[in-house]
């Protein structure tokens, strides 16, 4: 053994106080991230009066006519429809144009290889929140606002750069052995790409995919200025029309917060690891 | 080889155009609308003036602008000090021997990432609330009704009311960052530093920090660009109010495009604000390398 300068005794205790202070201090930031939203949806479910005689209370019986009313007479139903199936198209979209891009950026050499790359890595840096008006501005020329397809163009092209990015250096990773097999076997390049490569690239494209459906699930700006129809407003929208409607009434904006959060919440059960990833090499290349 | 394997060009073409087509129509077209449009006093009818730079000459004249731009930077400030410092001391925790349930924590404290921005807004709406509020509800029950305020009407404390949510909801995700770059830290060096007596606060500030520099510098753009960028939030919450004391460049951008009707104006302010932003990552990216030159 080494010798100690400090007494073994009072260092235990003292490092002992440390960790039940760590620990305590890990479960009050966790605790805090998560009670505002445990409280949301059980809170959802109780009745105007139990709300407002205690807020902190369980429900006594769970009120799921909450979520009816907020479906139907909110409308929540028509804006969770559309804002499905934006974000599902979109996703679907952008990953096989990400993966058409990025299969080509990691695999061939072109003229113009690294122009395209810069193309996208410029893209992440211009805040489309500065774009609001010169993109409804475009798109009103181009007589695009207010359709049904007005938010996929968007939201496709502003999930591509990210998607790029992750599917491209997976890509680099496979080895090449596998395409060149193929070709040597008469396989054309489209058709290596899609029957060989695609299949391993799977575990990118999935992450890709979620990160893109919640990306699109939450947009707000582009959906505030591009639609004003009712017919294709999305939840952020709705909510906030919703906030109007039934200022005061808190167990329905609960139930249809509740509503707006239900697929995030369902994805990142089941995700969490992935998101957190593919967030983090987002962001890290970034 | 590479010859073997590099496709027809119309193969290539096939590949590419769709992808990049859509996204300069969505993306770098914009840019160009804005700033020929900011060259005229427009209100989106058919008569445009041309006005040269006036738009511009007024942008920086424009106090509500640059009293918006101040409470962007003001964000920034409690990001960096809420959201990348309370993620450092969480991820230093988090590594460290003593916690347990380390991934229920991360998996926890990164949730409301996910979290639409619009819904956080609400939410805190009601965690703020006069009667109904989660906030004075704990106050009261920690007995510290004193604290009590009017979180979303007092223009003293509207910026930092407005930063709560924004901390809670990020600190997670750079939290999940830095934890990668800590995690990477080879771990002999911290037992080393162990071994020869270092207390774990000396470790984080000595020894983590240092080495991973890079990724806090990447953080910390992140949190300048994540804060310029900041509308959805404000709009939900207060809209900019009360007066205009929790405006911010994007929704003062919003205001004088959507509600104003100048466009020209308005691609002024667009064109602005992707200066400021740029130039902010820019200085951060800048300042940063001098430091590393330093050393």
């Amino acid at each position: 053994m080494m010798s100690n300068t400090y007494h073994p005794m009072a260092a235990k205790a003292k490092s002992s106080i440390a960790s039940v202070i760590a620990n305590v201090l890990c479960w009050f930031v966790s605790l805090t991230c998560i009670a505002p939203v445990i409280w949301m949806v059980y809170s959802s479910l109780k009745t105007e009066k139990e709300f407002a005689l205690d807020i902190l209370s369980l429900p006594q019986a769970p009120q799921w006519e909450n979520y009816v009313k907020a479906f139907v007479a909110g409308n929540m139903g028509t804006y969770a429809v559309n804002s499905l199936l934006d974000s599902l198209l979109a996703t679907a979209a952008s990953i096989l144009l990400a993966f058409m891009i990025g299969y080509s950026i990691a695999r061939f050499r072109f003229r113009g290889r690294n122009g395209v790359y810069l193309l996208f890595m410029a893209g992440m840096l211009i805040p489309i929140y500065a774009l609001l008006l010169p993109i409804f501005i475009e798109f009103k020329y181009l007589h695009l606002v207010n359709k049904m397809y007005t938010l996929l163009l968007p939201y496709i092209a502003f999930a591509l750069p990210m998607s790029i990015f992750l599917i491209e250096s997976y890509v680099r990773g496979v080895p090449i052995e596998l395409e060149e097999a193929a070709y040597l076997d008469g396989c054309s390049h489209v058709r290596a790409m899609f029957s060989i490569i695609l299949p391993v690239c799977k575990p990118v494209l999935a992450t890709a995919a979620i990160l893109t459906f919640l990306n699109t699930w939450n947009e707000f700006p582009l959906a505030l200025v591009l639609i004003s129809n009712n017919k294709f407003k999305t939840i952020p929208i709705g909510l906030t029309y919703f906030r109007g409607a039934y200022a005061t009434s808190y167990v329905l904006l609960f139930a249809a917060l509740t509503i707006a959060s239900l697929p995030v919440i369902v994805l990142y059960l089941c995700f969490n690891g992935q998101i957190m990833k593919g967030m983090m090499s987002g962001a890290v290349k970034g | 080889m590479y010859n073997k394997i590099n496709p027809q060009k119309s193969t290539l073409l096939g590949l590419l155009t769709p992808g990049v087509v859509l996204f300069a129509v969505c993306c770098i077209v914009p840019l160009g609308v804005a700033f020929y449009f900011s060259l005229f006093n427009w209100d989106g009818g058919i008569h445009k003036t041309f006005i040269g730079l006036g738009n511009y000459t007024e942008l920086l004249r424009d106090t509500n602008f640059w009293l918006a731009f101040k409470n962007n930077l003001l964000f920034v400030l409690y990001s960096v000090i809420g959201q990348v410092g309370i993620a450092f001391v969480m991820s230093m925790l988090l590594t460290s021997r003593a916690v347990h349930f380390k991934n229920f924590h991360r998996t926890v404290i990164f949730f409301p990432v996910v979290l639409s921005s619009i819904v956080v807004a609400y939410l805190w709406q009601i965690i703020y609330n006069k009667d109904y509020g989660l906030l004075n509800k704990t106050l009261e029950l920690l007995g510290l009704q004193g604290w009590i305020k009017p979180w979303l009407d007092d223009t003293g404390i509207i910026i930092q009311s407005l930063a709560a949510p924004k901390i809670w909801q990020w600190i997670g995700y750079y939290m999940v960052i830095l934890l990668g770059a800590i995690q990477s830290i080879d771990i002999s060096v911290l037992e080393c530093a162990e071994l020869d007596g270092a207390s774990s606060w000396r470790r984080a500030c000595f020894i983590v920090l240092p080495m991973i520099k890079n990724t806090m510098v990447v953080t910390i753009i992140l949190c300048i660009s994540g804060n310029m960028k900041t509308f959805d939030q404000i709009y939900a919450m207060t809209g900019g109010g009360p007066g205009t004391s929790s405006m911010v460049v994007a929704l003062y951008a919003y205001k004088m495009s959507f509600v104003r009707q100048r466009y020209g104006y308005g691609s002024a302010c667009a064109i602005g604000i992707l200066v400021l932003s740029l130039l902010l990552v820019a200085l951060s990216k800048l300042a940063s390398g001098r430091k590393k030159n330093d050393e």
